[in-house]
């Protein structure tokens, strides 16, 4: 990895994380809406190999650590993301096999954000945190997977050009 | 080569793993490099928080413009006719007023209670990633906000200030499933436990098996001590639904909120409680019913003309 990519990587998690933080979160939408970050890193990850998909899992778990929205202990998302950012870019073995099929990414990243979000409910409970009751998990979970079903296809391309732009400033390097 | 490859990778995500275990273990042991570096983001954060808010602002009213579209399509209708500028104006207008209009409503009940208070925007609404309710709002330390403080606004209680940083603070809302409060049913000795449901609906569960609740009884914060993390007296909502389970230990009611949490945009926070329990002085007066003047028309009717002596000649 260049030093190249990397800052310009770096620079497009920051300033995704920044719109989330300080715009999405403004917003009032039904059901307590999506984490567009969230979204944006699986997607970065499922277009990646599985070690930079762990890597990815880890910048972008840390950087929801560090929300002030964030009431669980510092490295619970971290963890949570380097498990799932590995195993979706795993799953959707690399970027060459799974970018024809927009379709295949969707369910993909879709699942893995329910998933992520399932990862960290447990390991709450693990650490002795209040999550809520049943109901309202389950709620939040199916209401976070449909959102996240209507942005994944909307982000997807902007996000596919800018790992393409990064991808090949790479080999220009 | 290829082996070596898939070493690497593993190396890497046990390396990362470890990390994140090893960052874990930091926060709960209470490092307080893991809380500065929370803290420094928050800051940072902060100002860009604000802007948004700003911006944000118009959008917000006028996707409510759009959802009364129906009942206020006169008035749209003359505001079309109005300038781009008037009608930027007028909306930047009707969200200073929704906020003062709550800011009064914060300060008056502050007042009546004679709480020390500081009043607050709220510049984020939680996030998809924590499964707990809560809100951010632009006052922290500087201000004298500390954690465990009640927040309230015009209609009650609202929650309390779970973290503080130097310019924000994170509020846990009433309505987060992990919240629990101790209140008192107006105007009686009554006391129980509110429990939040992720919802406006809230859960009481009464301590004493003697007692009994009905619809329609208000609820108001029990106090702690020294006034942290709840101040006495303060609405918290209306007994919507009483569980009369045949077997039940002790009497359990649902509970409405006072405070809309969806339409959060001022709140205040409580500094210093009063030195004197309020008691139940702090309830909002219940509406008076206007009546409504009904006309009562008495028709008799006439005779119908008959048809012979309509159609003769």
């Amino acid at each position: 990895m260049s030093t190249r990519k990397i800052s310009l990587a770096a620079l497009l998690f920051i300033f995704v994380y920044v719109l989330q933080e300080a715009f999405i979160t403004q917003l009032h939408i039904a059901g307590g809406g999506f984490s567009l970050f969230l979204i944006f890193a699986l997607l970065w990850a499922a277009l990646s190999t599985p070690d930079i998909g762990a890597l990815t899992g880890f910048v972008a778990g840390f950087l929801i650590d560090l929300s002030q929205s964030t009431n669980g202990a510092v490295g619970q998302w971290t963890f949570v993301l380097i498990l799932v950012g590995f195993g979706i870019s795993y799953l959707g073995l690399g970027y060459e096999n799974v970018r024809m099929n927009p379709f295949t990414i969707t369910l993909l990243v879709t699942s893995s954000v329910v998933a992520a979000r399932v990862l960290y409910v447990l390991l709450s409970l693990l650490l002795g945190e209040s999550v809520g009751n049943f109901t309202s998990i389950i709620t939040s979970l199916l209401i976070g997977a449909l959102w996240s079903a209507a942005i994944v296809p909307i982000v997807m391309p902007l996000v596919a050009r800018a790992y393409d732009f990064i991808d090949d400033s790479r080999h220009r390097l | 080569m290829a082996r070596g490859g898939e070493n690497r990778g593993r190396l890497l995500l046990i390396i990362l793993v470890i990390t994140s275990l090893f960052l874990i273990t930091l926060d709960l042991r209470g490092v307080s490099v893991i809380s500065g570096l929370k803290t420094g983001t928050q800051s940072a954060l902060s100002p860009v928080q604000n802007f948004g808010s700003t911006v944000l602002s118009p959008v917000r009213n006028f996707f409510s413009d759009v959802i009364h579209l129906g009942r206020t399509r006169s008035e749209m209708e003359a505001l079309r006719e109005e300038n781009g500028k008037l009608l930027t104006q007028l909306r930047e207008r009707r969200s200073i007023d929704a906020q003062l209009e709550q800011l009064q409503g914060a300060l008056d009940l502050a007042g009546k209670a004679e709480f020390t208070v500081v009043s607050a925007r709220v510049i984020s609404q939680g996030a998809t990633t924590s499964f707990t309710q809560t809100i951010t709002i632009d006052a922290g330390s500087n201000n004298g906000i500390k954690p465990n403080m009640t927040v309230i606004n015009s209609y009650g209680l609202i929650g309390v200030v779970k973290t503080v940083y130097p310019s924000s603070s994170l509020i846990s809302l009433t309505s987060d499933p992990s919240f629990r409060i101790g209140v008192r049913v107006a105007g009686s000795q009554q006391i129980g436990i509110l429990s939040g449901q992720g919802t406006r609906k809230g859960v009481l569960q009464l301590l004493d098996n003697q007692s009994t609740i009905k619809v329609g009884d208000i609820l108001v914060a029990r106090g702690s001590v020294n006034n942290r993390p709840f101040v006495p007296g303060v609405p918290v909502g209306e007994v919507t639904s009483v569980d009369n389970a045949a077997g039940a230990i002790t009497q359990t009611a649902d509970v409405r909120f006072f405070a809309n949490f969806s339409a959060l945009s001022v709140v205040t926070v409580v500094l210093k409680g009063p030195a004197v329990d309020p008691r139940d002085a702090l309830i909002p007066a219940k509406p008076v019913p206007t009546p409504i003047p009904t006309v009562t028309v008495f028709v008799t009717p006439s005779q119908s003309p008959s048809p012979n002596s309509s159609g003769s000649n």
